[in-house]
């Protein structure tokens, strides 16, 4: 009995940060695979990995929400949408040729990178947080959706504004534009079929999909 | 009738093989959740009380573990022998006894057959699409088992608070392994079914959520043990008639069949049309701040939004059913492994035991879906016939001759009655459903990719918003689910 209780006890103390070592094995080197692999497409799908071992620390939190939210909306979908569009833009599959950086320009990325990595510690470092041992709630849900749509619904309407920005944006990146008749150059066609104000809405000549 | 013998074997080979299938999960689930603990527990030292702890746990796991082959060999079968009817075919049946055994043979011969991987493609990658197509449909069921079990203690610990959202999120994993098959293996046509499969994967899965957080809308939860508990007593309170609209009128007619309902207690002395004013027109007063004299206006609203709810929901199952069709890649919505132009989409390349996990995980997600709807809207566990009209029919008479019979196995905790009715009403129910997928399988052409986008986001998603929006405003004057 004493045995088991001795167990009972330990896990009870350790586990979290048992299996908070072990998601930060997974997602470690996965992150490390994200930006180090030759096939880009590969590196998409490892991205969907480090998504989904983040979703695992938030799910340590008991934050059973947002760590559902992070795996349906950031593992599979942005990923998934990241992923096509490198196969749409780099349909042979070909490992792309990549060669080193010149110097120059290899100090200015180590520079960002630490600008970077200054920003986001500062930030996020734990000296000011306090600590609450309030028990947590258990409709946490209810919490979330209650919180957004009073506290912070100013913050979501400027998120949802956000998105159908992009939502035009991508429509009109992705609408087809008439090719331009042979024999006429570029500028008389906007001018004389779509009227004075088509010159502006004009995309530019490059294929769509190497101008993203 | 002139293929009534070839229905009636259909009927034979479903009810043997659900006798197989839930047999084998029924006695794995009682010897390692029940009977071996109960040996165990004759021991008194720490080692049998953990171990017994651990097999109660794993229980949940090992049902499905068990569930799932068997249940995808019937699912094939029934498809094949279904198919062969509408189609005025014979289907399999040479393979055992009337051709039971042809699928069983069928995996064996896959699991037999070389594991091939084609020439320049990304090994490790190839051999994990199967693995990420396969692996949500087993934990991602998890929290309907605590459901359709009506919340048995062996199957408490799957339950989620948040969890339909949590199948929400797992059932939409899969489409991460086609894409990743239909790219490691090398091959034009697997890619564009991978990137096919995506495309409708992301539109789809819009109306199909929409959908379910319309029912969440009218339960106030998320939890599927606690909406499958709400829809009990009958057919009028499933989420599929109004997501509780209908109570009212269900209290009323129970008062006016019967007096002796024991859970109607605190209106029993009230008469059925009073139910029905406290029910619907007295909230409806009260939303709109309507004085006593406006009582017509008030029942004509009140009748209004209840229809308005029933409607909603109805075209919500609807939206549900189809999203999920095109969720798993049934026909119409075969897109991604449409044989006529890409061979046969992302699993070209794919042979032996990965094709076999291909294949068993699109079954058990078309089980998934099937058992998502029948939780959701219809029900859960619970008996269609509501207990007024169950008790006239004599329903008592025959649950007392069942019990009788099942006595000795109850006695060894065998059986527990009121998981077993529930587990048998949501196979009836699940089965139906799946039976319907292959209805339309037989019936309906494959869409194109254009008119699959084009139906997806210009009819589903802004049907699906209309129907969201008009639960949010009907649910004001009529009492639903939520809160009770």
């Amino acid at each position: 009995m004493e045995q088991f209780e001795m167990l009972k006890t330990w896990a009870e103390t350790n586990v979290e940060s048992v299996m908070f070592y072990i998601l930060a094995t997974i997602s470690i080197p996965l992150a490390y695979g994200v930006i180090l692999d030759r096939a880009i497409i590969r590196s998409g799908f490892i991205l969907i990995g480090v998504f989904g071992s983040i979703c695992g620390f938030f799910l340590l939190l008991q934050a059973q929400f947002l760590a559902l939210a992070q795996l349906m909306i950031y593992a599979v979908g942005i990923t998934l949408v990241i992923v096509i569009a490198l196969m749409l833009t780099n349909p042979r599959m070909e490992k792309a040729q990549l060669s080193t950086a010149s110097p120059a320009n290899q100090l200015g990325a180590f520079m960002v990178a630490v600008g970077l990595f200054m920003t986001i510690y500062l930030s996020v470092r734990p000296e000011n947080w306090t600590l609450s041992s309030e028990p947590l709630d258990t409709a946490n849900v209810e919490v979330l959706g209650r919180a957004l749509t009073t506290d912070y619904s100013l913050p979501f309407e400027f998120a949802s504004v956000l998105l159908l920005a992009a939502l035009i944006g991508a429509v009109m990146l992705a609408k087809a534009d008439k090719p331009p008749k042979p024999g006429e150059d570029d500028y008389e066609y906007s001018v004389v079929d779509d009227g004075p104000t088509a010159g502006d809405a004009r995309p530019e000549k490059e294929p769509v999909a190497s101008g993203r | 009738m002139r293929n009534g013998a070839e229905i009636l074997k259909l009927g034979t080979l479903t009810i043997t093989w659900w006798c197989i299938i839930f047999g084998a999960v029924w006695i794995a689930c009682y010897l390692v959740g029940v009977a071996l603990p109960m040996m165990l527990s004759s021991y008194d030292s720490d080692m049998a009380r953990m171990t017994a702890e651990t097999l109660k746990a794993l229980t949940p796991i090992l049902s499905v573990l068990v569930f799932i082959p068997i249940n995808a060999m019937f699912m094939v079968l029934i498809e094949r022998r279904a198919l062969a009817i509408f189609t005025v075919r014979l289907g399999p049946n040479r393979v055992g006894p009337d051709g039971y055994l042809q699928t069983a043979a069928d995996a064996v011969k896959l699991l037999f057959k070389e594991d091939i991987t084609p020439h320049g493609a990304d090994a490790f990658m190839f051999t994990l699409a199967p693995i990420v197509f396969f692996a949500p449909s087993i934990f991602g069921a998890m929290p309907l088992l605590a459901a359709v079990t009506n919340y048995h203690e062996l199957f408490q610990i799957v339950n989620l608070p948040t969890g339909i959202f949590f199948i929400l999120a797992a059932s939409s994993v899969p489409v991460v392994g086609i894409v990743m098959g239909g790219w490691a293996s090398n091959n034009k046509y697997s890619l564009v079914g991978g990137l096919r499969s995506a495309a409708q994967a992301i539109s789809y899965e819009i109306p199909l959520v929409l959908s379910l957080v319309t029912i969440c809308l009218l339960a106030g939860s998320l939890d599927v043990v606690q909406i499958a508990k709400q829809q009990s007593g009958g057919i009028l309170n499933w989420n599929i008639l109004g997501g509780g609209a209908l109570r009212g009128l269900d209290a009323a007619l129970a008062l006016k069949f019967s007096n002796s309902a024991a859970s109607l207690q605190q209106l029993s002395a009230m008469s059925p049309e009073q139910v029905i004013k406290s029910s619907y027109v007295e909230p409806t007063m009260a939303a709109l701040g309507l004085a006593a004299g406006q009582e017509s206006m008030a029942t004509i609203i009140a009748v209004i939004a209840v229809l308005v709810l029933i409607g909603a929901t109805f075209i919500a199952y609807g939206l549900y059913m189809t999203g999920a069709c095109a969720e798993i890649n049934r026909i119409p919505f075969d897109l991604p492994e449409a044989e006529s132009e890409l061979v046969s989409g992302y699993n070209t390349e794919y042979s032996g035991i990965k094709f076999a996990i291909f294949f068993l995980a699109e079954f058990t997600n078309l089980f998934i879906v099937a058992s998502i709807a029948a939780v959701m809207f219809l029900g859960g566990g619970d008996c269609p016939v509501p207990a007024w009209l169950g008790n006239a029919l004599g329903g008592p008479q025959l649950a007392s001759v069942i019990n009788q019979v099942l006595n000795p196995l109850i006695q060894i905790k065998l059986v527990d009655p009121p998981t077993l009715f529930a587990a048998i009403w949501v196979i009836l129910k699940v089965y139906s459903i799946v039976f319907f997928a292959v209805l339309i399988r037989g019936t309906l052409p494959r869409f194109r990719i254009d008119q699959l986008m084009d139906f997806g986001w210009k009819r589903l998603i802004p049907l699906s918003l209309i129907v969201f929006l008009l639960v949010v405003f009907a649910r004001e004057f009529v009492n639903v689910h939520v809160g009770s």
